[in-house]
């Protein structure tokens, strides 16, 4: 069923492909000059204390081509992540550290998705007449099912970041657009999933924070020990960025201790079926 | 249903510039029953969107009161359904949850509220609602419908919105009201996270599942 969904899914998308195409240059230009008029009017439309946007990004992408590339990037990495760690770690492991039954089929499910999210964009990017970024090589400290869990909670709540980051860069293509927004939404539910699993609120905010390319490089950046991909997007890793470790980021992402505070958190242990008590 | 899906479009079309043609094209019903809100997460395909997203809304005014009736209507199911349950009904911290995603809405509300009127828009105002839920368990199933509903209608909408700074903010709502249908579903017993995309859907589609909800 998900493979029929990908192929519908891609196959909307490639159908708009080529009109993409035909106003990369021009929609190129519009990009850059509505960012330019937008960064001013951020104030006076929305707020920032309403929306609490950093409202102009130090730095854009080239063109869509490049904002996908970004997002593959990420997906490479969650992607793999999964793979590796699901292959690494059996149902009985996770069990024995203390998560549901239902843990281990809901990190197939997501390794799935990260899946088919790399599918999808090495298909657009390369119908888009771009070269989509290949998968690099990792090291993502883990070294437990605790640190398997803890790691993937980060990855997913930097996705979620990411995704709402960039999409203002894909306006001009509504395709483009919406089918980042269909994937950003399902990185919000794996964060929002994997928050619990780490005894976090599954939405510590009433807006998920926005990160700019920069600050998703410098957290992903030091995963990444060979092949990082050029995105066009920042300073890849971390060298000149804020330089963010993976488990930092979990603060500048909302998650630190201090904005839990007083909460009553869900056990780890439930993954529950039932809400309701008896 | 008709009668209901008629009010609800009134109430927003109070709020905004006649346009005939687009009239025409949201008076036809949609086929999606009612109550199948978790269900299409896991259907339907993206393509949808794109058919109607160009000439779906007169303006991002128009985007952001349809935004607000959702926000509305889910604000005003946590805050009067919360007061008619008490915390020790549901497991440990479900209640904690449950008063956070009711904050949430609320600041959506407030958001969405001062940003149509900075625009120089009138925002559209809360409606009655009946939500049709006996007990603790129908909240909970009917608050997962909502969530969910809400995820595929910011996706269905994303793409008509013209402002940068607009998207951005609709952006950060969106993924908010993802992690709340992922917990929901999640307390409900369902998958989380059903599809490796979610599914956006039209106005017209939204209207049809959360029109009944408003009785005036």
């Amino acid at each position: 069923m998900r493979r029929t969904n990908t192929n519908a899914y891609h196959e909307s998308l490639t159908n708009a492909l080529t009109q993409a195409q035909a106003h990369r240059s021009s929609r190129r230009t519009a990009l850059r000059t509505s960012l330019v008029a937008t960064g001013a009017a951020a104030i006076t439309l929305t707020g920032s204390s309403v929306f609490g946007f950093r409202s102009a990004m130090a730095q854009t992408f080239a063109g869509p081509v490049d904002v996908l590339n970004y997002a593959l990037t990420l997906e490479h990495l969650e992607a793999t992540f999964y793979r590796m760690f699901n292959d690494e770690f059996s149902a009985m492991d996770i069990e024995s550290a203390g998560f549901g039954s239902n843990v281990r089929g809901r990190l197939e499910s997501i390794e799935a998705h990260e899946a088919e999210h790399v599918d999808v964009l090495v298909s657009v990017i390369g119908s888009l007449g771009g070269t989509p970024v290949t998968e690099a090589m990792y090291n993502f400290g883990v070294t437990d099912v605790d640190s398997y869990i803890a790691t993937a909670q980060v990855l997913e709540n930097l996705g979620v970041g990411a995704y709402t980051g960039a999409a203002q860069f894909l306006i001009e293509s509504d395709d483009l657009l919406t089918a980042a927004l269909t994937i950003h939404g399902v990185e919000a539910r794996h964060a929002s999933y994997l928050n619990v699993l780490n005894d976090d609120s599954p939405f510590p905010e009433a807006f998920e924070t926005a990160l700019s390319p920069e600050e998703v490089l410098a957290a992903a950046g030091p995963l990444i020990v060979s092949g990082m991909p050029d995105t066009g997007a920042g300073p890849g890793a971390s060298t000149d960025g804020p330089g963010m470790g993976t488990y930092a980021a979990l603060g500048a992402l909302g998650l630190g201790a201090a904005a839990l505070a007083a909460r009553t958190r869900e056990s780890r242990m439930r993954d529950q079926a039932v809400a309701i008590k008896a | 249903m008709l009668a209901l899906h008629t009010l609800f479009m009134n109430a927003i079309a109070e709020e905004r510039d006649a346009n005939v043609s687009r009239r025409t094209l949201l008076g036809n019903g949609s086929k999606l029953a009612v109550g199948g809100a978790i269900a299409i997460a896991a259907a339907g395909s993206p393509a949808l969107a794109r058919l109607v997203a160009a000439q779906e809304f007169t303006d991002d005014i128009d985007i952001l009161n349809y935004a607000l009736t959702l926000e509305h209507l889910e604000y005003a199911f946590y805050r009067d359904g919360l007061e008619g349950f008490s915390a020790d009904l549901f497991d440990d911290g479900v209640f904690d949850n449950l008063m956070d995603i009711r904050d949430h809405e609320g600041a959506h509300v407030d958001a969405l509220v001062s940003t149509i009127s900075d625009l120089g828009g009138t925002p559209v105002e809360e409606a009655e609602y009946d939500f049709g839920y006996q007990n603790a368990a129908g909240f909970l199933a009917v608050a997962a419908a909502l969530e969910n509903t809400g995820v595929s209608a910011y996706d269905g909408a994303g793409a008509a919105i013209e402002n940068v700074d607009l998207l951005n903010a609709a952006g950060s709502i969106v993924a908010v009201e993802a992690r709340h249908a992922s917990y929901l579903n999640l307390i409900n017993g369902e998958d989380p996270f059903p599809a490796a995309f979610e599914t956006p859907l039209s106005r017209d589609e939204i209207l049809a599942i959360a029109g009944p909800f408003i009785v005036q």
